[in-house]
């Protein structure tokens, strides 16, 4: 067909520009704060008796940065990215898209300010006090309709996986965010969640795992859809697979947050609902994992001269990990032990390191290239940023397993005349060379987030002196 | 293109990934699914509420004498004619001031409030925790990592002399500890206004409302004057845990 | 498949046609299959993203059918169904309750130290002490008790805390008792709480005469009582006698210190002391010592079972004092000492 000689698109990839590096410097701001609240929790004079850096201020701040702050720009960079390439169109509206990007750093300003002062309702990962929730549901509506409309007026025939899980992620996190945080405030800096005990515990956690779900998974899941293929330069392995795990991922996991509730005041009912799901879930996350591996088959040897693909490749097996671990982990009696222990956030970290973090870098690094019509300042250093992060990963992961499982067995350990071996705190100082050892993990990654953002500035510069420019418009 | 009639697809995927309503469609309706059936039945089943429990007002029956699970008030009195074991009752005004701490100071991020139905939980902390006790609770304090212990029954563990030392500087206490200090919880007064309003904000509530009465809220002033955060703390954490008294062989959860 | 769910570029039933990017052609289709000649759907995206028509793995595809036949499975045999009407729910054909799972573990331990808790229910803590079983079992069970809800105020085993602010909670490792150290007393002790209460003496003595007084209570301890007479005269003329008594060895009754030794509940410098004399303790005054020891009976915290065996376990630190029959072999001097041969009091 006459298919060649069509027009060369024009995309709006200046916001794109600007959130990815935006990205690259919130990865180094979270984990320096992780690295910051694993270490005052391995020597707690850290905290200096500043009440605004004390762990229970600043872990909201962790999280906050890491989720919102650096997936938050990841997946607008990524999603304004691959929706018009995919759709071969501009934005629907590209000042709709600057407003998310202003807004949406206003609000993680915003949070860097409040949650140090500590301004929170209380709600893990929904710390946010409720003037700046609805700035969060403006702008996420802004980011949401922008992207729909986007993909309403692509010209391809049909809409491209990678939106389908960015398209159940807007939906999800609108849905989530509305229903969660509805509160009445008392003064401008503070309000009470309006649901209370169990029916708060339970849409605190339909919410806090679908944030995980949805927000940390499916929108990977979208990034993973499209930078996988790329980079590897070969077709999707499965159509077939990507729509069925897409659905079924879509329909299922909506109802794990029960997991998180087990054998607490929540009915009996609730949490065996959550729990069967859950198991259940192994398979179409795999799927995924599945069909971006399979996707790099073919390609294997590239790896060993494409650093950008081993982030990718590291990612998937992290996910596929903690898909596996996190289901295992809802079983009723491994949950027993897990819940309240370090194994959580073991998991937390082999998930959002191993599979967020570095699904997200390897989809940044790729970005760079083609938004600056450049190549990396240093190739290498992308390689010692590899190295660094899997370490990492697998010393924090490591350690976190071992306190975790030792703290679980110490709690309800008992001796031959049936009496409880150990006291809380001996629990408590069996944790320090863990936690000692988490930090050591956390340094490794986030001294590879700090090459990053240097290579990225660098390049950024590389590629101003080359074009003359420092906003080079993107390629058609 | 030889294979176009192998495409592994269903005629409705095909329409969905053609129309980005339709998409939106039935997206929207496959997440909806699972909320409703998980979360609405808890606001209107009774067997959530251990106080309106069918079960559990069955298994006291056959316990005979219990004590109440919510605190029956009796018209005149005052939140200080409660006793330990009356029964779930809203926050008296110190305590409310003393949650917002809490909550402020992130305590919940390394401490729970729900001591589950283990054995080990039991010998360590006492009865298992039941839902109406966090029913005023906005939003529930149950936590989800145990960097220290359990608190949902530290009231009356420890004297409030200890808990100042304690919150003040924990590791003089407990040399093991890595509990921040929060001696500085002590340099700011309780502000009467804001306990009030949050007391007004607390009888608003849709769901479970703290029945506080106008004469509950004009004591506020009164029962905060003077008072600084960290007494507020430990007010709150006095009042934990010892509102039920238990009987034995009651099954308190369903 | 028929035709019109064909979605490559040939534009059939398309509505976009206008709009077609050069990408989305299939005839450009760059890929062939590795794995046995499957092509892709036809579709392109962005110069050359697309998808192959491989079928999902074959273990896959059993895995989803065998995760759906779980749920079912687990829904069906755990409580998991919410029924509106009988404003209950179904509880599953397998009859778990997590309140059943606790009461089966339970049992387990039970096994084990039932019977020594069967033996221990009816015996009072004296008796307990006298058999060595027990005592090893208490050892035992004591250990997590007491860590758990002691020593957060009278340190691991017993040795005490100490802050800024002083000693916290008295020393139980060593034989100086306020409440005495028979076996009856402690579990007296932790039964029921204590409240030591001594008045605040600021306005009932003046400032020198509260200097004198601080200066021969602590000439006492260093067994040089009469080198201060002036302090003798307020210590015997004012109320002091009533609680630590005319030899000032302390009250065990009401828990008053004893004066003459040199171990300090609280501050045993001179300061200290004139602090303890104007400010009291307990005594209501913002600046008085503080003193209280938990109710750990009535206030439900503990049961009477746990009181006894953390009442054989504090005796066992070593300073427990005797008064039960068989003495048993350790307990330090004191104990030999207070050798008054026992009837346990009470
Ligand atoms: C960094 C984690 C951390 C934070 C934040 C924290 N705690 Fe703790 N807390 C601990 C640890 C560890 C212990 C166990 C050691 C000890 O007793 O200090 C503990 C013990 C306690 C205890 C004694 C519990 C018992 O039964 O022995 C109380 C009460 C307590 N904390 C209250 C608080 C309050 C109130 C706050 C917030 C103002 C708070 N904690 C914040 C870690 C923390
Ligand atoms: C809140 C802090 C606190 C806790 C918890 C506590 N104690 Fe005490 N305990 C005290 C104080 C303070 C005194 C001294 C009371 C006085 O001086 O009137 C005391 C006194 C005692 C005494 C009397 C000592 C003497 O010299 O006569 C014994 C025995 C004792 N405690 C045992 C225990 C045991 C066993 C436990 C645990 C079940 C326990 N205590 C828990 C604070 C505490
Ligand atoms: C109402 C009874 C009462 C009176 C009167 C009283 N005391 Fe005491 N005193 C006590 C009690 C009880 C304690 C121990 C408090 C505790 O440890 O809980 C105590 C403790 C002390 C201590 C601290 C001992 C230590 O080890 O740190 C000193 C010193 C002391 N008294 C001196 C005096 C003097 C001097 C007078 C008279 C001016 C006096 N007391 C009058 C009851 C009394
Ligand atoms: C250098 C890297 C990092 C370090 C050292 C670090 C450290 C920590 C620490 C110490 C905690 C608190 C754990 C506790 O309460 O016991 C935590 C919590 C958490 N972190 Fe990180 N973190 C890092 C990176 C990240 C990243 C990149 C993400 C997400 C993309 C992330 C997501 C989270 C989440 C979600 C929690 C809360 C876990 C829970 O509530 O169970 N972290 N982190
Ligand atoms: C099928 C996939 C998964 C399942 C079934 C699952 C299951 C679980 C379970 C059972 C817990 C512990 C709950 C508790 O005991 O409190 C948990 C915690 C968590 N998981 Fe997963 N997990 C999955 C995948 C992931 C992935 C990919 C991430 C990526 C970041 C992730 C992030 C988290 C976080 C942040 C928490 C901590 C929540 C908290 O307590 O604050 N999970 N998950
Ligand atoms: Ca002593
Ligand atoms: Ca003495
Ligand atoms: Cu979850």
């Amino acid at each position: 067909m006459e298919a060649t000689q069509a027009i060369p698109v024009k995309y709006d990839m200046d916001v794109v520009r600007w959130f990815t590096i935006m990205a690259a410097i919130y990865l180094v701001v979270g984990t320096s704060i992780g690295v910051y609240i694993a270490s005052e929790l391995a020597w707690p004079f850290l905290n200096f008796d500043i009440p605004y850096i004390t762990f229970g201020r600043l872990r909201p701040l962790h999280t906050n940065s890491v989720i919102f702050a650096f997936g938050g720009c990841t997946l607008m960079a990524t999603g304004y990215y691959i929706v018009q390439r995919t759709g071969a169109t501009k934005l629907w509206n590209n000042g709709l898209a600057w407003f998310t990007f202003w807004g949406w750093n206003l609000i993680i300003v915003l949070a860097v300010i409040t949650l140090p002062l500590g301004m929170t309702q209380g709600k893990e990962y929904a710390e946010l006090e409720w003037p700046i929730d609805i700035l969060i549901a403006l702008v996420w509506v802004a980011f949401g309709l922008n992207y729909i409309m986007t993909v309403a007026i692509r010209k391809s025939s049909h809409i491209y996986v990678s939106n389908w899980f960015f398209m159940s992620m807007i939906i999800m996190i609108t849905y989530l965010h509305v229903v969660n945080s509805l509160a009445i405030p008392v003064s401008l800096t503070k309000s009470y969640s309006i649901y209370s005990g169990v029916q708060d515990a339970m849409i605190q956690w339909w919410w806090g795992h679908n944030a995980v779900g949805f927000y940390l998974t499916a929108g990977f899941l979208g990034i993973m859809y499209y930078f996988v293929p790329k980079q590897a330069n070969r077709p999707v392995y499965s159509y077939r697979l990507s729509v069925l795990h897409f659905w079924a991922l879509t329909f299922g996991y909506v109802w794990l947050g029960a997991h998180h509730l087990q054998y607490t005041a929540l009915p009996d009912w609730t949490g065996s609902l959550g729990a069967a799901i859950s198991l259940a879930m192994i398979i179409p996350s795999w799927g995924g994992a599945m069909n971006g591996m399979m996707t790099l088959s073919g390609a294997w040897d590239r790896l060993r001269t494409d650093y950008i693909l081993r982030f990718l490749v590291v990612s998937l097996a992290f996910y596929a990990m903690s898909t596996f671990e996190g289901p295992v982990m809802s079983i009723k009696t491994v949950n027993a032990l897990s819940h309240y222990t370090d194994w959580t956030i073991g998991h937390v970290h082999s998930g959002a390191l191993g599979w967020v973090a570095m699904v997200s870098v390897g989809a940044i690094y790729h970005m760079m290239k083609k938004l600056w019509k450049t190549e990396m300042y240093s190739d290498s250093l992308v390689n010692v940023h590899f190295w660094l992060a899997t370490i990492g990963t697998v010393v924090y992961v490591v350690a976190m397993w071992v306190s975790g499982i030792m703290q679980g067995l110490m709690w309800r350990d008992y001796d031959e005349y049936g009496a409880l071996t150990y006291t809380f705190v001996e629990s408590v100082s069996a944790m320090h060379p863990y936690y000692a050892m988490r930090v050591v993990g956390g340094v490794i990654f986030n001294l590879g987030a700090w090459i990053m953002l240097f290579n990225v500035v660098m390049t950024v510069r590389q590629a101003s002196t080359a074009h003359g420019t420092n906003a080079v418009p993107a390629k058609a | 293109m030889s294979n176009h009639d192998k495409i592994y697809s269903t005629k409705l995927q095909n329409n969905l990934e053609r129309s980005t309503v339709l998409l939106f469609v039935l997206i929207a309706l496959a997440v909806s699914v699972a909320g409703i059936v998980e979360i609405v039945p808890l606001f209107y089943l009774d067997s959530t509420m251990t106080h309106l429990s069918p079960n559990v007002k069955e298994s006291q029956k056959n316990a005979g004498d219990t004590a109440p699970i919510v605190w029956n008030r009796k018209p005149g009195q005052s939140l200080d004619d409660w006793k330990p074991g009356d029964g779930v009752r809203p926050y008296k005004p110190l305590e409310l001031a003393g949650r917002e701490v809490y909550i402020r100071e992130g305590c919940y991020l390394c401490h729970s409030q729900m001591i589950r139905p283990f054995r080990d939980e039991k010998d360590r902390y006492g009865h298992y925790s039941v839902s109406s006790e966090s029913m005023y609770d906005h939003p529930f304090q149950w936590g989800s990592k145990r960097t220290g212990p359990d608190l949902a029954r530290v009231g009356g563990k420890y004297s409030d002399e200890w808990h100042r030392r304690h919150l003040r500087y924990p590791r003089e206490v407990v040399p093991e500890s890595v509990m921040p200090n929060f001696f500085w919880l002590e340099n700011t007064k309780v502000d009467a206004g804001n306990v009030a309003d949050t007391m007004k904000v607390m009888r608003k509530m849709p769901f479970y409302p703290s029945p506080y009465t106008d004469a509950d809220i004009a004591s506020a002033k009164d029962a905060v004057d003077g008072k600084t955060e960290l007494d507020a703390v430990i007010a709150y954490l006095q009042g934990l845990g010892n509102q039920i008294k238990f009987t034995e062989g009651v099954n308190y959860r369903d | 498949m028929s035709e019109d769910q064909n979605p490559s570029g040939d534009g059939k039933g398309q509505t976009r046609e206008q709009h077609k990017h050069s990408a989305e052609i299939g005839s450009r289709n760059p890929y062939q299959n590795p794995d046995g000649g499957v092509t892709t759907t036809g579709h392109v995206w962005d110069d050359d993203l697309a998808d192959f028509n491989n079928q999902p793995p074959r273990w896959w595809m059993l895995g989803l059918a065998a995760s759906a036949i779980w749920v079912v499975v687990y829904w069906l045999y755990y409580p998991s169904v919410p029924v509106p009407t009988s404003n209950t729910f179904f509880k599953g054909v397998g009859g778990w309750s997590a309140i059943k799972e606790m009461e089966a573990d339970k049992g387990e331990v039970d096994a084990v130290r039932g019977k020594y808790e069967a033996k221990l229910k009816d015996m009072t803590p004296a008796a307990i002490l006298a058999d060595n079983d027990l005592t090893e079992y208490v050892k035992r069970s004591g250990k997590v008790l007491f860590g758990d809800n002691c020593a957060p105020c009278h340190g691991t085993n017993g040795v005490g805390t100490k802050d800024k602010e002083g000693l916290f909670a008295p020393v139980l490792n060593d034989d100086d008792w306020l409440y005495g150290g028979k076996i009856d007393d402690i579990y007296t002790t932790i039964s029921g709480g204590r409240q030591g209460m001594m008045v605040a003496h600021k306005d009932s003595l003046s400032e020198t005469q509260i200097i004198d007084v601080a200066k021969y209570v602590k000439a006492l301890s260093e067994g040089k009582g009469d080198s201060e007479p002036a302090g003798k005269k307020v210590f015997m003329e004012s109320d002091c006698t009533a609680c630590h008594g005319a030899d000032a060895k302390g009250v065990q009754a009401m828990g008053s210190a004893n004066l003459t030794d040199t171990i300090w509940r609280f501050d045993g410098s001179l300061e200290g002391i004139k602090h303890t004399v104007a400010y009291g303790v307990n005594s209501g005054d913002p600046k008085a010592r503080v003193a209280i020891m938990p109710n750990f009976k009535e206030a439900g915290k503990l049961s009477d079972a746990d009181i006894k065996k953390l009442a054989v376990y504090v005796y066992k630190f070593g300073g427990g004092q005797a008064d039960a029959p068989a003495a048993p072999a350790a307990p330090a001097q004191a104990a030999a000492e207070a050798a008054a041969p026992a009837v346990a009091a009470k």
